[in-house]
């Protein structure tokens, strides 16, 4: 049944039967109000535009991108410094919103909804992973990576929270991170604290991973092995969006977009633009 | 786990957190202190007037609040009234009981203090509330201790004792009270004639004490009393008034010492609020990565909103803790300072003083906390991920 969604080429390549499959079980439809579709395209982006204003002069950060990410593909975006790409990692993270354009996600056109369902959107199918880890340091590992369970769910989540310890430590198991559960983040190396920023973005089984610079604090060995990490997930079916400078990296994606001065110069499937 | 991110946030900045919390428990410990004094003054100056028994104190001319502190202390007095008078005062309509008293204190060398009532039966009447062993001094020489001065002298009913203050003379025990809480455990009752003869005072009296028939009609029997014949050669002071007078004069006191301590809740409040903004600006990233992971707004308000009240919480259970430690000490600073202080404690510890206490300082941290747990929940998440400040 899902197969057919799918792009059929992946379908026949093997590889894609095995994604389809475990995104099946592993993310499946999510109520709330926002339906889970399962759609071929995890990202569908159309004229993108974002307008910041400085000193009363309009800096167009993101200009006219449009491309599409199908299920399962692991994207790399790429660019030098002020190209945009952390401009559209922000709103295809639904943290800022488009001028002009419009995005779906997950089947879910993010222009059209609010702002209390973006943030749903965001928290249910999104996992994010930042250059600097983002992990919280007053939090332990298996506390930092339960992190996101606890939002959107009642004060007290005693009930929930069992399950929720189950998943941290099953997510830590996954990183091989699980002997550190109580260790605080500066006890960590800059390696084991992207792996647990890993398995916190894996907490709520994501759709899309975004990853904005995901081994840019780290050493070229440390890197690699969060590269390996990456494909990994990818080859569980996660698709994956990575926004780097890092030339290991970009050249592993399947699908390559790079922009300049916030157009998008080339996307690989449609080669030069 | 709001709570507990709120509460790991004292792990990160002990000392600022510690002295935020120190701010609020002073307040909230002065605070608690002068409700508590209140409370604790006001009763403890009714309840020395209730144990005294009486409507109306008749005194020589002078100061009234004079007076009614030598009368309920116990002290030598300055002047005297004429034992003639009392026909006088007894025969105003609405007069139920005079009680004609003759006082006169001792201090020794150790500074200690031995207070003796020269007093008839007619005192009885007052003292509905009187419990004692023996019988009330009706022979020469009798004596009814107070209590305290029984059991601090370990003196025993029909044991003949020799006078403190007294060369020579010698009383015999006919009764003790039991104890009261008041000024009547510090006192010796004897004979009215023993007194004037011990005293040479004879033919005087240092104060009367009256009952009412009828307590509403107070203002009508003062007045009788002022213009009768011996009127004009006392003070007429009724008790009631100066228990309003004096609660009136404490209370002025308090609003003006509640308004410095309102201040200092404020500027304890403020303190808190500065502590979580400048943790607002230092946690930012830390904002914008919460609000990546899915954190709503209400949720980013709660985690500072929780930490303003943990703030006040522990700083009101701080405070009304060293409110409560520190009582007998305040007691005793606020006696140094005040002209007249009741027998009993002045600083009264109880629960729904505490409780408000601790409720207010909620409040505070409900009101400090708003603001910087308000700003924080406006932080779109790409512009707190773009801020500087610590690393989230």
């Amino acid at each position: 049944m899902a197969c057919v969604v799918f792009d059929a080429k992946r379908c026949d390549a093997g590889a894609g039967r095995t994604r389809l499959k475990l995104v099946g079980e592993n993310f499946p439809a999510v109520s709330n109000d926002i339906k889970m579709e399962t759609l071929s395209f995890a990202v569908e982006a159309d004229g993108l535009t974002r307008i910041y204003k400085r000193g009363g002069e309009e800096v167009r950060a993101l200009d006219g991108v449009s491309f599409r990410v199908r299920d399962g593909e692991f994207v790399s975006i790429v660019g030098a410094s002020g190209s945009g790409k952390t401009t559209l990692l922000n709103l295809l993270g639904c943290m800022d919103a488009a001028d002009r354009g419009t995005l779906r996600l997950a089947g879910h056109e993010v222009g059209a909804i609010n702002e209390r369902a973006r943030t749903r959107l965001r928290r249910d199918h999104i996992g994010f992973v930042f250059q600097h880890f983002g992990l919280m340091p007053t939090l332990t590992v298996h506390e930092n990576v339960a992190l996101p369970g606890l939002f959107g769910r009642r004060i007290w989540p005693s009930r929930h929270q069992k399950s929720l310890d189950a998943r941290a430590d099953e997510l830590l198991e996954r990183v091989s991170l699980a002997h550190r559960r109580n260790h605080r983040p500066h006890e960590l190396s800059g390696g084991e604290m992207q792996r647990v920023a890993i398995a916190r973005s894996l907490l709520n089984t994501p759709r899309l991973l975004l990853a904005d610079e995901p081994t840019g604090d780290l050493d070229s060995a440390t890197g690699e092995s969060i590269i390996e990490l990456l494909q990994e997930l990818n080859r569980d079916g996660l698709t994956i969006l990575v926004v780097t400078h890092n030339t290991a990296l970009a050249a592993i994606a399947e699908h390559q977009i790079s922009l300049r001065d916030g157009r998008l110069i080339q996307d690989s499937t449609d080669q030069m633009l | 786990m709001i709570w507990l991110l709120s509460l790991r946030e004292w792990q990160r900045r002990p000392l600022r957190m510690s002295i935020s919390t120190l701010g609020v428990a002073l307040a909230v410990a002065a605070l608690w202190s002068l409700l508590a004094f209140g409370r604790g003054y006001r009763d403890g100056v009714q309840d020395e007037l209730d144990h005294l028994g009486a409507h109306v104190l008749l005194a020589p001319k002078g100061c009234p609040y004079d007076a009614t502190s030598l009368a309920l202390h116990g002290a030598s007095w300055p002047c005297y009234l004429k034992a003639a008078y009392l026909n006088q005062v007894r025969a105003v309509p609405g007069v139920a009981k005079a009680a004609p008293v003759l006082m006169n204190a001792f201090i020794d060398d150790s500074g200690a203090q031995t207070v003796y009532l020269g007093v008839d039966s007619n005192l009885l009447a007052l003292k509905g509330g009187w419990h004692l062993s023996g019988r009330f001094p009706t022979f020469r020489g009798d004596l009814l201790l107070g209590a305290d001065v029984a059991r601090k002298n370990d003196w025993h009913i029909g044991q003949t004792v020799s006078l403190p203050g007294l060369n020579g003379a010698r009383g015999t025990v006919s009764g003790i009270l039991a104890p009261s809480q008041s000024a009547d455990d510090g006192f010796i009752y004897t004979r009215l004639s023993d007194a004037q003869t011990w005293f040479q005072r004879r033919g005087e009296l240092t104060h009367v004490l009256v009952r009412l028939r009828d307590p509403d009609q107070l203002d009508d029997v003062v007045a009788q009393l002022r213009s009768c014949g011996a009127g004009l050669e006392m003070n007429v002071v009724p008790l009631s008034h100066i228990f309003h007078s004096i609660e009136g004069l404490v209370n002025a006191t308090r609003a003006l010492l509640l308004c410095i301590v309102m201040v200092a809740l404020l500027v304890a409040g403020a303190g808190v609020s500065n502590t979580l903004m400048i943790a607002v600006s230092e946690r930012t990233r830390e904002i914008g990565v919460m609000r990546a992971l899915g954190a709503k707004h209400g949720e980013i308000f709660r985690v500072f909103w929780a930490q303003a009240l943990q703030l006040c919480g522990v700083g009101a259970i701080a405070g009304v803790s060293i409110g409560w430690t520190a009582a007998r000490e305040t007691d005793a600073w606020l006696r140094a300072q005040l002209p007249y202080s009741p027998h009993n404690s002045m600083v009264h510890s109880d629960w729904p003083t505490t409780l408000a206490c601790i409720l207010g300082a909620m409040l505070l941290g409900t009101m400090a906390g708003g603001l910087p747990a308000w700003r924080a929940s406006c932080l779109t998440p790409s512009v707190a991920m773009r801020a500087r400040g610590e690393r989230a």
